[in-house]
């Protein structure tokens, strides 16, 4: 299939949920003439719009972009995905130590780069914006940096 | 006060010892960006969203930071595409056009302090412009009511879709989800909660940080992975001779005039930034050189001019961008989009009334700019040995940075997992938006315009009581609808418009 025509499919399907969660957005008491559905339902119209012409006359595909392989995107988004849930568990210093591992490793590093670069950065980032720019990070489950 | 009493004030701002250290790192951190392949101004200019709330910058020094990285990275994307032929961001691209070559001649020393004169020049013949040029506007924008400024986001939107873009149901489609986005959360007039499912990590909407964030830096790294080089090793070119002689200068001054003028207009149009602008200077420049001297046209193989005016254009756009972004609030690339966003965070309105309301902020930015070219300049011919290293550091170092310094600013905001997932699901959905060629730019402009947008169209529609025929009742308002239909209409009439705008856009992208 067409990646334009999926897109179009896509958009479509997003207009028909924002129509169905914002058909009912009414306030109880009205004091103008426009409320708040209907710029939320403009714009899901023209999405639709978008959608069916991407459906009907697809654009030029975009040749110039080589995809990556499948593979590593899907391995950096799972990393990734990750790193962010198991931020807060594990906290700052930990999960970045951990995750920046597979993260350069897909980038092309050896393990133990990777390892230091996550152990380096993890420290590093920590003590500038936890200590010294007052950013607060999540502490480890000790308590403590880690 | 005149102009030149605020300017005078402006550079009492922007001279302030804070504000000239963070127009210095602003200078160097941009140019550092600018070099890395991929990493563009707006990708610089979205991470340091969070930092500067977390380092509890005032607005004007957050924005003089945001604005010092954002043409500084337009200073650095001409390095890597001088030496190695690889542009660190689109607006590079015709750089290399007649940089690489040089660089292959043994005149790399050459082209780079050429072409970092005449983004100097470019700069500040744009710079120039703003002070001439942004007042007046400003004055003529406070008689703007709402429907004014319906009529004038539709005009912006349609200048993204219908001039600028090869695919224009993508650039409107990206627009319209920038508007469907900045729907979420508590509808400010009625108290109703839009799209947030309940959950109570949306009812204030989504964080700007978050999105910017996702859509850009994280997005950003899936698309290196497809276009990694494989770490291959990097050889620079000799540099040759460092600084050009006055022959060479001569030889280019015209170039640098056209170029720089060029830049500052397109730099105006909503939509068009720097990339436009060189790809436009760089065709016209190689038109008037083939007519006035055919036989000098180097073109291709290392013209001089055609760099000069290609930089020249390219900063000139980037800096006379913050014309319609500071005097209109209507942002006109996706970078100073961001830093409008920035504004409203900090609970300003952008547009005319900043001029009367915040001068030390205007002001303040626009002498900056002055400050920041020079700074610019000065770093940028003695230092390019030093700023050209940057292109040895790996990506495995580079993406980590990228990810810890992107999650400490999402989670910055609001200290919440939810965030962080949501950076990363919006960066996953971004990249599968770009790689089928849905712009990232006209999304994000149509965040940061959609709540003023919805704003003004309800406050006119509250002001006819519902009957839409204000929205055309005034002569600014027609003569904007008017504009926009044309911009629409158009490349749609004329084919010859199209094959260009195809063939620039092919060129760049």
């Amino acid at each position: 299939m067409n990646t334009d025509r999926l897109l179009g499919a896509t958009a479509l399907a997003v207009a028909a949920l924002m129509l169905a969660f914002g058909y009912g957005l009414q306030a109880p008491f009205a004091y103008e003439p426009v409320g708040p559905r209907a710029f939320p339902l403009l714009a899901a119209g023209v999405i639709a719009i978008c959608g069916i012409m991407l459906l009907l006359k697809p654009e030029e595909p975009d040749q110039a972009h080589k995809a990556g392989s499948g593979m590593a995107i899907a391995a950096l988004s799972a990393s990734l995905l990750a790193y962010t849930v198991l931020f807060q568990p594990l906290g700052f210093v930990i999960s970045t130590a951990i995750f920046m591992v597979p993260i350069a490793m897909i980038f092309g590093a050896k393990w133990w780069q990777g390892a230091v670069t996550g152990v380096v950065l993890g420290l590093a980032s920590y003590l500038l914006f936890d200590r010294v720019l007052d950013v607060v990070l999540p502490v480890g489950p000790f308590g403590g940096i880690i | 006060m005149d102009t030149l009493g605020f300017l005078a004030h402006g550079f009492g701002v922007a001279l302030a010892p804070t504000n000239l250290l963070l127009a210095t790192l602003g200078a160097i951190v941009g140019t550092m960006v600018g070099v890395l392949p991929g990493l563009g101004p707006i990708n610089a200019v979205a991470m340091l969203v969070p930092v500067v709330f977390a380092l509890g910058l005032p607005p004007e020094g957050s924005l003089i930071l945001m604005a010092a990285i954002y043409i500084g990275s337009e200073y650095g994307g001409r390095i890597s595409a001088i030496l190695l032929n690889v542009p660190g961001e689109a607006s590079a691209v015709m750089t290399a056009l007649e940089g690489y070559p040089l660089a292959r001649q043994g005149k790399a020393g050459i082209a780079l302090s050429l072409s970092a004169w005449t983004s100097f020049v470019g700069s500040a013949i744009a710079t120039f412009g703003i002070v001439l040029a942004a007042p007046v506007l400003a004055r003529w924008a406070l008689a703007f009511g709402p429907v004014e400024y319906v009529a004038l986001m539709v005009f912006a939107f349609s200048c993204l879709t219908g001039l600028l873009t090869d695919q224009p149901v993508k650039a409107l489609l990206a627009i319209m989800l920038g508007l469907a986005i900045s729907t979420i959360g508590i509808d400010a007039n009625s108290g109703v909660y839009r799209y947030t499912f309940g959950s109570p990590n949306l009812a204030d909407g989504v964080q700007f940080a978050t999105v910017v964030i996702g859509l850009f830096a994280i997005s950003e790294l899936l698309i290196m992975l497809d276009t990694m080089h494989g770490g291959a090793s990097i050889r620079i070119e000799q540099l040759g001779r460092s600084l050009f002689n006055r022959a060479e200068l001569r030889f280019t001054n015209m170039a640098t005039l056209r170029g720089s003028l060029i830049g500052f207009f397109v730099g105006i149009l909503p939509g068009a930034g720097g990339t436009v602008a060189s790809a436009l200077a760089y065709t016209t420049e190689k038109r008037v050189v083939e007519k006035s001297d055919p036989k000098g046209s180097h073109f291709g193989n290392g013209d001089l001019r055609g760099l000069a005016s290609v930089e020249a254009a390219n900063n000139s756009a980037s800096n006379s961008n913050f014309i319609p972004m500071l005097t209109l609030g209507i942002p006109s690339s996706g970078t100073t989009a961001i830093m409008l966003g920035v504004l409203t965070l900090y609970n300003l309105t952008p547009g005319p009334a900043l001029f009367r309301s915040q001068p030390d902020l205007v002001w303040g930015l626009i002498a900056s700019l002055f400050i920041g070219n020079i700074i610019l300049l000065a770093i940028n011919i003695p230092l390019v040995g030093l700023f050209a290293k940057m292109l040895s550091v790996p990506a495995w170092v580079l993406v980590p940075f990228i990810v810890v310094v992107s999650a400490i600013g999402v989670y910055s905001g609001k200290s919440t997992t939810f965030d962080l997932v949501l950076m990363v699901a919006l960066g996953v959905g971004a990249y599968f938006l770009r790689r089928v060629g849905v712009p990232m730019a006209p999304l994000i402009l149509g965040l940061v315009l959609g709540k003023i947008l919805e704003q003004s169209l309800r406050r006119a529609l509250s002001l006819s009581a519902g009957d839409v025929s204000i929205l055309w009742s005034s002569p600014i308002s027609i003569t904007l609808w008017i504009m926009a239909a044309g911009v629409l209409l158009v490349p749609m009439l004329m084919p010859k418009f199209r094959s260009w705008r195809h063939k620039t856009i092919v060129e760049t992208d």
